[in-house]
């Protein structure tokens, strides 16, 4: 009960910067953003066809009265249709966040999980040629362009210039194999660059926990390094961990990974969400911009739940 | 280590799993539903069209999808170049009246639209000639964000006023009826030679009403047409398309196509012969922005068919530029065919800035004019076909490109000579000096690639002494930001490419008649009462030598006054694997051949045995 009052609570809290997100990125779009209303023209436009065409986008309508309607957009979760397909924006974010989704999933947990164990590893061997190493290839992972990962990859694993194993473009669910095929390419582009982040990350809040009193007492008991790093180290470390992993969350669900999609042709959110904003199709960005406020915000409950169910500290008052 | 030692070692289990152990043959075929005897054709764009439905078909892409989805009243030969038009869903050719005002179309009968859920039962219904009506009013309806309505806006009797009214589509138009279920007329204000043309185009090709009305905007998602292929599924990454098996019979003349043997032997087209299109059971058109990845997916053998010659790839492919052959080892593997762009690049003056054009002052106006030829003489037109074009480029003086016939190959290139001393003494001579040359903004999308255009062109200014910081970069966050900015005049120079809706130079030459003005496409606001004249005296015209000679006219008057640096049209290189029967052509409209595509079995060649390179 009482958790369900802390979320309705924090839910209610997270209004204003719903409020405040979107205000700001709609003056963004409004002010600041393409203009639609060229690329809806013909080759030889007249000013009566101009005017027809911003008067369907919206555009000869007083600010205020445009927010308001984004608001009722986003509190029915109907945001229209595209500008630029005309397809309903609902669809489009129903056929593309599955895709997305499932193709970022792999990549994320892998990418945390293996960071983790790396950064366990370095963390144990601290100063020494394993923890050197770990650090020098994830220094050179960060470093290397995912644009040039990707390019590569698809050449090693995809092309008769490598193994030539998987598909260079497309997506397919149809079967456990299929999925796979389509999918293995870009979840090692996506493990290579993210495991450098996550597993300086990682070792870096290991790190600071393993110099902790309490780690140094249960060492100087004679307590097995396994029972250590799992109980008084790894416990310990949740919060940002949680933290890192809950934060992602929303930028996987809508963002997507526009360069994985661009270069395996694959048809998800991020590929979607760029080209409204390249296009200055308000409804799609609208939806975009406003559903991943609201996701933040439950990310944000979601997170100090989390942190109350492994630091018992923590309060929810 | 044993952590990672099992990871990797999982890792690679996983791998092992997931590829394919049968090889890169048969595979792709198989993806799109499973079943590996599907013949599939896969083609690649590079860009994706943003809406299919034909009221919105402006340009290239859009027309791959729309001209494959439905079906237009005309279409362009498959082999014949020049482009020559045909009947298509037109039952022959038009009956036309002697003052060229009235056409009379008879369609095909028994044409069906593929079946959907938007017809009564599901069950597609006769393709009838109220059905073309509906749809080139649907150009008509604002409701529909249309974009081809300039196409025949004031030319169709009584169509301009049905807009006015409120685009009633139980309203009849005079100038457009459906006189019985097979009959179209078409009531002209003024005769209008490339009707037949534009007919060709996607914006006219024919959609069922019921389909409009049940999908409404989403219609730009969900064809429903009764062209060579229905679309199976549409995204921004790929359209796939399956035969449409009630498309009608008729099978291919390759003498009234065009071929020419001499010519178009080694693509194998020779094969289709007497066959009815379409020949593949799945079409699929990769739009892969991504140059590395559409070329990596070409190369692989098994995906994408068909692809342009990335810059980089250029050299390492092609034996010779002219003609375009591939080096031997890559000739053994795929097909090269190259042509010109139906279209050019160019820049033009927007005459409305006083400091460059039109001025009420004379001896500035007069001034200005030396000044703009100045700049035409100092821009290096060879340069940027070289830094851009692999120097594969053709220039030519003037609007009328090369790829129409009214071209006059003859024509003086003193326009794109560059001529710095010429340049210099004419600014000199009209008292053009670096402290009073007027500040010049060039617009540009934001991007790499613009920006060393304008690199080049200013470092080609400061070669006649223009001072550096005067001349500007206006760079656009997008490229509608930028087409904003023209069609508002507010730049001075607009840098722009111009695709042919149909391959008469009439479609050029109206990008300078002086009612098309800003916002219309007359960007560089030209008002010449002479050649406003000439234009509005050749639009009526049929082809012929008069027309011609009109036309040619009015292209030494855009050179003569200088209101363009033009122009340019570049090279389309196309490669495609030795077992694809085709030959690829995006130009004029774009994907018409597809229909015509055959695939062999993997490891075949479309050649004739004795044009095989040797080896």
């Amino acid at each position: 009960m009482d958790i369900l009052q802390y979320a309705l609570r924090r839910l209610l809290a997270g209004l204003p910067l719903l409020l405040g997100v979107t205000l700001f990125s709609f003056t963004l779009m409004v002010y600041f953003g393409p203009d639609k209303t060229f690329e809806l023209l013909g080759k030889n436009p007249t000013a009566q066809e101009i005017a027809e065409v911003r008067h369907q986008l919206g555009y000869d309508r007083p600010f205020v009265l445009r927010y308001g309607e984004y608001l009722r957009e986003l509190a029915t979760v109907d945001f229209g249709n595209s500008d630029s397909t005309g397809e309903r924006v609902s669809s489009l974010l129903a056929r593309t966040i599955p895709v997305s989704l499932a193709l970022e999933l792999p990549g994320f947990v892998l990418g945390n999980l293996l960071g983790i164990a790396l950064a366990l590893l370095a963390a144990y061997h601290r100063g020494r040629w394993p923890d050197k190493l770990i650090m020098g290839l994830s220094v050179i992972g960060m470093s290397i362009s995912f644009l040039v990962v990707i390019f590569v990859f698809q050449i090693w694993f995809c092309t008769s210039h490598g193994l030539d194993l998987f598909p260079v473009r497309g997506w397919g669910t149809a079967s456990l194999a299929d999925y796979l095929r389509h999918v293995t390419v870009p979840t090692l582009a996506m493990v290579f660059v993210a495991l450098g982040y996550n597993t300086r990350f990682y070792r870096a809040v290991i790190v600071e926990e393993m110099g902790r009193d309490h780690v140094r007492t249960a060492r100087a008991f004679g307590a097995a390094p396994a029972r250590l790093f799992w109980r008084d180290i790894l416990k310990n470390c949740a919060i940002p961990v949680i933290t890192r992993i809950v934060f992602t969350i929303p930028a996987i669900v809508i963002g997507g990974a526009l360069l994985l999609e661009t270069s395996f042709g694959i048809p998800g959110v991020g590929k979607a969400a760029y080209e409204a904003i390249i296009s200055g199709d308000q409804p799609v960005l609208k939806a975009v911009v406003g559903l991943t406020t609201a996701l933040f915000v439950i990310a944000l409950l979601v997170a100090d739940i989390l942190y109350r169910a492994v630091d018992p500290r923590v309060s929810l008052e | 280590m044993v952590v990672v030692r099992a990871a990797v070692l999982a890792l690679l289990l996983v791998l092992a799993g997931c590829a394919d152990p049968a090889g890169p043959a048969p595979r792709e075929a198989a993806d799109l539903d499973g079943n590996a005897s599907i013949k599939t054709f896969r083609y690649s764009l590079d860009q994706a069209p943003s809406s299919l439905d034909p009221v919105q078909a402006a340009n290239v892409y859009a027309n791959h999808v729309v001209l494959n989805a439905y079906d237009t009243l005309f279409a362009y030969k498959y082999l014949a170049r020049p482009y020559q038009l045909k009947p298509n869903l037109a039952d022959g050719w038009p009956e036309i009246s002697p003052d060229l005002l009235v056409y009379r179309i008879r369609i095909k009968h028994g044409v069906r639209f593929q079946d959907d859920p938007a017809f009564a039962g599901g069950k597609g219904r006769e393709l009838v000639a109220a059905d073309f009506v509906y749809s080139l009013k649907r150009q008509f309806d604002p409701k529909n964000r249309p974009q081809g309505a300039w196409l025949w806006q004031g030319r169709i009797a009584g169509l301009d006023d049905w807009k006015a009214a409120g685009s009633d589509y139980d309203r009849e138009v005079p100038g457009l009826r459906a006189l019985d279920r097979y009959t179209i007329e078409i009531r002209l204000l003024r005769p209008f030679p490339q009707l037949l043309d534009t007919l060709a185009l996607g914006f006219s090709a024919v959609v069922p009403r019921e389909a409009a009305e049940h999908y409404g905007r989403e219609l730009g998602t969900h064809p429903v047409g009764s062209g060579p292929f229905r679309v199976v599924s549409y995204d921004s990454s790929r359209v796939v398309f399956a035969r449409n098996t009630a498309f009608r019979q008729e099978p291919v003349d390759l003498q009234a196509e065009g071929y020419d043997p001499a010519t178009q032997r080694y693509t194998g087209v020779e094969r289709i012969q007497g066959r009815s299109p379409p020949f593949v059971d799945r079409l699929v058109i990769d739009f892969a922005s991504d140059d590395a990845s559409r070329w990596n997916s070409f190369i692989k053998g098994n995906e994408i068919q068909v692809t342009g010659v990335p810059a980089e790839k250029v050299d390492e492919f092609l034996e010779s530029y002219d003609p375009v052959q591939l080096k031997p080892d890559y000739a053994r593997r795929y097909q090269v065919a190259s042509g010109l762009e139906a279209g050019f690049v160019f820049e033009t003056f927007n005459m409305d800035f006083p400091e460059f054009g039109y001025n009420p002052d004379p001896e500035r106006e007069r001034r200005n004019k030396a000044l703009r030829c100045a700049i035409i003489k100092t821009f290096d037109w060879e340069a940027r076909n070289q830094s851009w074009y692999f120097g594969l480029g053709t220039v030519f003086p003037g609007i009328i490109v090369p790829v129409v016939p009214e071209f006059d190959p003859q024509l003086s290139r003193t326009s794109v000579t560059r001529d710095v001393a010429g340049a210099r003494r004419l600014l000199r001579e009209n008292g053009w000096t670096a402290e009073n040359l007027p500040v010049l903004v060039y617009g540009q999308s934001a991007g790499v690639k613009p920006r060393m255009f304008f690199e080049q062109f200013r470092a080609q200014l400061m070669d006649i002494g223009w001072p550096q910081e005067k001349v500007v970069l206006k760079q656009y966050a997008t490229f509608g930001d930028l087409g904003r900015a023209w069609k508002e005049s507010r730049l001075p120079i607009v840098s722009k490419g111009w695709g042919l809706d149909y391959p008469d130079a009439e479609n050029t030459l109206q990008l300078f008649y002086g009612p098309n003005g800003s916002p219309g496409s007359n960007d560089a606001n030209y008002r010449n009462p002479e050649y406003d004249r000439l234009y509005e005296k050749a639009a009526v015209m049929l082809p012929s030598p008069e027309r011609r000679a009109l036309y040619r006219r009015m292209n030494q008057m855009i050179i003569d006054d200088c209101v363009a640096i033009t122009g340019l049209s570049r090279k389309r290189i196309y490669l495609w694997h030795k077992n694809v029967v085709a030959l690829p052509d995006r130009e004029i409209v774009g994907g018409f051949f597809l229909r015509y595509v055959d695939v062999l079995p993997e490891g075949e060649s479309a050649r004739p045995a004795d044009l095989e390179p040797a080896g």
